[in-house]
């Protein structure tokens, strides 16, 4: 028997103290209490209001890197509101403290929690999928239902054929993201990686620094003397922290917005430059050739912590090896040579060549980068006799760069690509490289180009010829991420690592053709070349096959792909919509949630336990549950239980087998007979807060703190974290610091900062050096829709919160240039359809002065749901099948597919669109 | 006769438009039915026609002329906007719906033109402009109000109105200039913000202030010598808005110093304001020149590495030293009860 929920607002209002609130709220005047109060004077009834029967510590725990300390105020059994902690401290001398955090997302979750949007009981879909139709469920038929699922797609088609992927809702809340992963640990299912899989990977940095996060304390900001705010939009993005900019300003800081747009933080800024959409690179190399110009020059940081001074082969291109002089052996291969103007000839690069011995994951890598007596040439060409009897020329990789720079990147002919006034970009160059403390605070937004990783190389180039990687107030700054020790010590707890991680863009490629995708949009030439280069990596194993296995079942916690997977219209029809399974895992409605079979309902922040920890601060944040679980809602790991539990018993009824899977080449099984027993660890694991101490007692860098102690408090300090850059005994990451301080060489093929990639696919596609490549157009559409994270929503969080739609347009809108809008017939608060040859959607146009002409923007995270046709932006997205050759490659020292350092970034922004004026038809609703 | 006078600068040097204060005080204060229209504390984006819409327009017709009170006349209902709920009951759980929208499409609302920028790019030009009663000291809403329902309180110079007395005429609406006091339909009476007197009283700023993640409001008192005296008497870099209206607000702003335009080549042009002089001034009266080369001084003098006891001020390296009240103190050490009741 079925019956849709007819009865849903029953069920809200049965929620008890909840039902007094929402009766209060809407009841007309004179029943709402405050009227009939036996207060005498009127203020009194005021200074009622402000007055409250319990506080607790509580947070968000999603994936803002916030992590902002709010005390939760519950009043007549529910939350009423919230307010900061406040009272941080801070890091360094002389900086401002970091208190008191927050944004107006956080201040609305009280209210939001209570929301229309939330999901109270597990709902079966009963209509079409995306009809709305639904019956609701008990837990226990769920947990049945989803099992018997489990269990078929786990013998038909193998673990792998089911994905449990993580979302922006939960995946910082550690004890939360622990949990998920250890199911997929014990489960054999795909975990598809979510950091290069929505585009977030800062591929460049990991190609140049062998850490693809370089990044301190946000308080290192007001250390910089000249910050580059690039790619980035701190005053929408960065709430809590953006005060650091300005504070810095006016302590004598030069900080410069880089943006086509005039964004909110360019308000603030000392200078703001505009080139045009994605010509970054060109502007980087651009001051490059300043800095080499005028010789701003850190040379000993130059000869020793870069490749720079490294010797490359004229002929061929590639860096002079030991085996190109008669080494053998295996560190032959990667042996590389400088030219010691002391003795005239080449001498082997300090810690190059170095075999390694057998050590545990995570050592450093051995050798030490010092120079001794070796006085390296940064500048000059030589010739070398090789072993073969020849004489080649060789040159340093700095020639190179500074060739490349004089022929294509003078600030004059950089300006024929970016727009931007040669003398705009020697002045800010030079007061970069001359400040003393120079940064670039980039966000995540330039890793979704497809050359952004050009870009960070450029820019970590910047970086290096001034000194700056490393330096207080220097470098290149995206984020630091806490270790993964303590959520490892329970995710591997017992049976080891067997975590099956897919990167996104390459399933996608796999499962979505791709090269269908990407005939339709760039043409068959682009198709052709992209999917050759993917079949040779899948041949040189460079890259798993995901294509043995078919995809069947989807599980998605707090993930939200529907409405952000690039090309994502064409996606969730042929490809989400083509599985047989979809279950969503969610405290709140969304588009994923609308097209899934099963909606189980999922706690919200402050009903929950759980910490975070954000290298943003030097703090360690709890989550404590203020109120119970709205409805039938449970945490994510309550959630697993119940799943687990009806899998290992239906597996036990079915006397199930083990399944025998493999991992690394190594043959495994998966008991799911015993996969609830496991996750329990035999029954001592049984609720997120055991999981939570076991995270903090084997964190390293972690105080050993009991979580009643640590939710009492709110938050404590992580272990060596005075000063602005962490040091080694902080649970962040040291590795850059350690090249740059104790001189431990980089965890890249030359142990150096690598400017020059002298892979085959590299050199074939003319990206040895960091170069500016035009982004990709489609045809026929010149206008540009960039993108940013949202001031008024975490990724589709809060986009439907009432009061802050209110505090926008009432509906999604897009940024468009004045004028452009005046040109085409179209006025502000217009309806505008936004299309290519990929899609379209409908969007209202806000104009602005502060577009670029040419450009449009509109924010991330505006859910389908709320769009005309339930598309949105996604649909004129066509990026999703993009894969960079370079980004595929392996078989060269750090570079080769390993998550989370170097798998291929799911692109977004490599498309092009146009727009017109749109009339609503007169019978839409 | 008030002996003491609260008041409150903000940097508008700092200010990002996140809305957190707007949230905040929305959250405390006006979440009941007949306040859905009200936001005592707004962001808007300058220039702009704001919230209520086109409130510098009425505000030349109200506040004082002449020893009088001008009464302006009122805005509609549609000036403010309404967060109405969205159908999330009818899209996502009855499938009767296929478009999640507002149950009616906003017309205008108070952040309607966010980043809205004016003039021509790339020397186009905006910043944000967070408002809330002014606490004047002449406050013309109270001169203006037939019942004396307003009154502005003799130990902090806050102004009230009494929900007692209050009689609902909306003469007080009419009169205040910066459209700040709201009236609330249900219950038929004017509302407006209370500087957070409750939390005042036991040593904790305004919501709004203690909550700004932009570390710009300075709260404190007139009398004090602290940062706010510092900023509008000593520096004189804190103005009000619009002096003309002639209510003598105790709401003051440090004026934005936006980065410098393009000249014709694209080149940086040092020498001419990427804000018109006129609007400020518009905005913050003649004494804004004034403020901005004070500003600018001070600024090149941290950055030839000098000191700069201003710029310190601004800066404001400790997070509650924005507050110079007495007991300064954070609501979580407190126990909730109401003052007083043991």
């Amino acid at each position: 028997m079925t019956s849709t929920l007819t009865d849903r607002r029953q069920i809200v209002q049965a929620g008890g103290a909840l039902a007094l609130a929402l009766s209060l709220k809407y009841a007309p005047a004179g029943a709402a209490g405050e009227l009939a109060a036996p207060y005498g004077r009127w203020e009194d009834l005021m200074r009622h209001k402000w007055t409250w029967d319990r506080v607790v510590r509580g947070s968000r725990g999603i994936n803002c890197t916030g992590h902002c300390a709010f005390n939760v105020y519950v009043k007549n059994g529910i939350v009423w509101r919230e307010e900061q902690q406040g009272e941080y401290g801070r890091s360094g001398d002389d900086t401002p403290d970091y208190g008191p955090r927050g944004c107006q997302k956080g201040v609305r979750q009280a209210k939001y929690m209570y929301g229309p949007q939330r999901v109270l009981y597990p709902m079966k879909r009963v209509g079409a999928r995306g009809a709305g139709k639904w019956q609701r469920i008990s837990w226990q038929q769920a947990a049945d239902e989803i099992a018997a699922k489990f269990i078929h797609h786990a013998t038909e088609s193998g673990p792998e054929s089911i994905t449990f992927a993580m979302g922006t809702q939960m995946i910082l809340k550690r004890a939360s993201f622990a949990s998920l992963f250890r199911f997929c640990n014990v489960s054999g299912m795909i975990c598809p990686e979510t950091f290069a899989g929505v585009g977030d990977l800062p591929a460049g940095a990991h190609m140049t620094l062998g850490n693809s996060l370089p990044g301190d304390s946000m308080a290192a900001v007001f250390k910089s003397k000249c910050c580059l705010v690039w790619v980035c939009n701190p005053a929408a993005t960065r709430i809590p922290d953006a005060h650091f900019f300005w504070e810095a300003r006016y302590n004598g800081t030069e900080v410069v917005t880089i943006a086509p747009e005039f964004n909110a933080s360019a308000i603030h800024s000392s200078k703001w430059v505009n080139p045009k959409p994605g010509t970054d690179t060109a502007l980087a190399m651009a001051m490059v050739q300043t800095i080499i110009a005028d010789r701003l020059i850190d040379w000993d940081y130059v000869r020793e912590q870069t490749d720079l001074p490294f010797l490359v082969r004229a002929d061929t291109g590639k860096f002079l090896r030991g085996t190109d002089l008669g080494l053998a052996g295996e560190g032959a291969g990667h042996t590389f040579y400088m030219w010691d103007e002391a003795t005239g000839a080449p001498v082997v690069a300090p810690a190059t060549g170095v075999v390694k011995k057998p050590a545990p994951p995570g050592a450093p890598p051995e050798g030490h980068l010092g120079l001794g007596a070796i006085r390296p040439a940064v500048e000059g060409r030589w010739t070398v006799r090789t072993a073969s009897g020849s004489t080649v020329e060789v040159t340093t990789v700095f020639e190179l760069v500074k060739e490349l720079c004089n022929r294509d990147y003078t600030p004059e002919r950089a300006r024929e690509v970016t727009g931007v006034h040669p003398d705009v970009t020697r002045q800010v160059a030079r007061s970069f490289a001359r400040s003393g403390a120079g940064m670039i605070f980039s966000g995540y937004r330039s890793c979704k180009w497809l050359h952004g990783d050009k870009l960070h190389r450029a820019w970590l180039l910047m970086c290096a010829l001034t000194g700056n990687t490393g330096r207080e107030g220097g470098g290149m700054q995206v984020t630091q991420l806490a270790r993964g020790d303590g959520v490892l010590s329970y995710v591997f707890a017992g049976i080891g690592p067997r975590l099956k991680i897919a990167a996104i863009s390459i399933w996608d490629y796999v499962h979505g053709d791709g090269k269908a995708l990407n005939e339709n949009a760039y043409g068959a030439e682009l198709a052709e070349h992209v999917d050759r280069h993917f079949r040779e990596a899948v041949a040189n194993r460079w890259l798993p096959d995901y294509g043995r296995v078919p995809w069947k079942m989807a599980i998605m916690a707090g993930h939200n792909p529907a409405n952000w997977r690039a090309s994502g219209t064409r996606w969730r029809e042929s490809v989400f919509g083509q599985l047989d399974t979809i279950v969503a895992m969610v405290p709140d409605m969304g588009v994923t949630a609308m097209y899934a079979d099963y909606v189980l309902p999922i706690s919200h922040h402050y009903e929950r336990q759980d910490i975070t920890m954000e290298g943003r601060t030097p703090y360690l944040q709890a989550l404590d549950q203020a109120v119970p679980p709205l409805g039938e809602s449970v945490d994510d790991f309550t959630a697993i239980l119940r799943l687990t539990e009806a899998i290992s018993r239906q597996a036990r009824a079915q006397g199930m087998a083990p399944i025998k899977d493999s991992f690394h080449g190594q043959p495994i099984e998966h008991d799911y007979a015993r996969m609830h027993e496991l996750m329990t660890l035999g029954g001592k694991v049984n609720a997120t807060r055991d999981i939570v101490q076991m995270i903090i007692d084997n964190s390293y860098g972690v105080p050993k703190v009991s979580f009643d102690e640590l939710r009492e408090r709110g938050f404590i300090r992580v272990e060596d974290s005075a000063q602005t850059q962490f040091g080694p005994g902080s649970p962040y990451s040291y590795e850059t610091l350690r090249s740059t301080r104790d001189k431990v060489p980089y965890e890249t093929l030359t142990g150096r900062q690598q400017y020059y990639m002298d892979h085959d696919w590299f050199l074939a596609e003319g990206e040895q050096l960091p170069v500016h490549r035009e982004p990709l157009a489609n045809p026929g559409h010149s206008a540009r829709l960039t993108m940013g994270h949202a001031r008024h929503g975490i990724h589709s969080m809060w986009r439907d919160d009432a009061l802050l739609v209110h505090l926008q347009r009432g509906e999604p809108d897009v940024y468009v240039n004045a004028e452009d809008a005046r040109a085409k017939g179209v006025a502000d608060g217009d309806l505008v359809r936004v299309f290519n040859n990929h899609g379209s959607f409908v969007a209202m146009a806000h104009t602005s002065g502060g577009m670029q002409p040419g450009q449009l923007f509109m924010y991330h995270g505006w859910d389908p749901m709320m769009f005309r046709g339930r598309q949105n932006f996604s649909a004129v997205i066509s990026t999703g099948g993009l894969l960079k050759p370079t980004s595929l490659v392996g078989g060269y020292g750090h570079l080769g597919y390993r998550a989370p350092d170097y798998v291929p970034n799911l692109t977004f922004h490599d498309s092009t669109v146009s727009f017109e004026k749109y009339v609503e038809p007169t019978s839409a609703s | 006769m008030t002996t003491r006078q609260v008041a409150m600068v903000m940097d508008l040097n700092k200010c990002i438009g996140c809305q957190a204060c707007t949230a905040a005080c929305k959250s405390l204060w006006t979440d009941e039915a007949g306040q859905e229209h009200m936001l005592w504390n707004n962001v808007e984006t300058k220039p702009g026609p704001g919230y209520p819409r086109e409130w510098e327009e009425k505000g030349t017709r109200s506040g004082w002329k002449d020893g009088k009170v001008q009464f302006g006349g009122l805005h509609e209902d549609k000036d403010f906007g309404t967060p109405v709920a969205l159908n999330h009951e009818a899209v996502y759980f009855q499938g009767t719906e296929a478009r999640l929208q507002r149950t009616e499409p906003l017309e205008y609302g108070p952040n309607w033109h966010e980043d809205s920028s004016s003039g021509t790019y790339p020397n186009n030009y905006h910043f944000y402009l967070p408002r809330l009663c002014n606490h004047c000291t002449k406050p013309a809403c109270l001169e203006a109000c037939p019942v004396r329902a307003i009154y502005k309180r003799e130990q902090d110079g806050i102004v009230l109105v009494d929900q007692d007395k209050c009689q609902g005429f909306r003469l007080c609406n009419q009169a205040c200039p910066y459209d700040k006091v709201y009236f609330n339909h249900v219950r038929r009476k004017s509302q407006k913000c209370i500087f957070c007197f409750p939390r005042l009283e036991q040593g904790v700023a305004p919501a709004c202030a203690r909550q700004c993640p932009g570390r710009l409001r300075f709260v404190g008192y007139l009398e004090d010598d602290g940062p706010i005296a510092k900023l509008v008497r000593e520096w004189k870099v804190a103005l009000p808005l619009h002096p003309e209206y002639g209510t003598e607000p105790n709401v003051f702003y440090v004026p934005p110093i936006l980065p410098p335009a393009f000249d014709a080549e694209g080149r940086f042009d040092e020498d001419n304001p990427r804000v018109p002089m006129e609007y400020l001034r518009y905005l913050f009266g003649p004494e804004v020149d004034a403020a901005l080369i004070t500003l600018h001084e001070e600024m090149e003098k941290k950055r030839a590495g000098k000191p700069s006891e201003l710029m310190d001020l601004l800066i404001a390296r400790d997070w509650k030293s924005l507050f110079n009240i007495p007991d300064v103190r954070i609501a979580s050490t407190l126990d909730g009860s109401f003052p007083g009741a043991g």
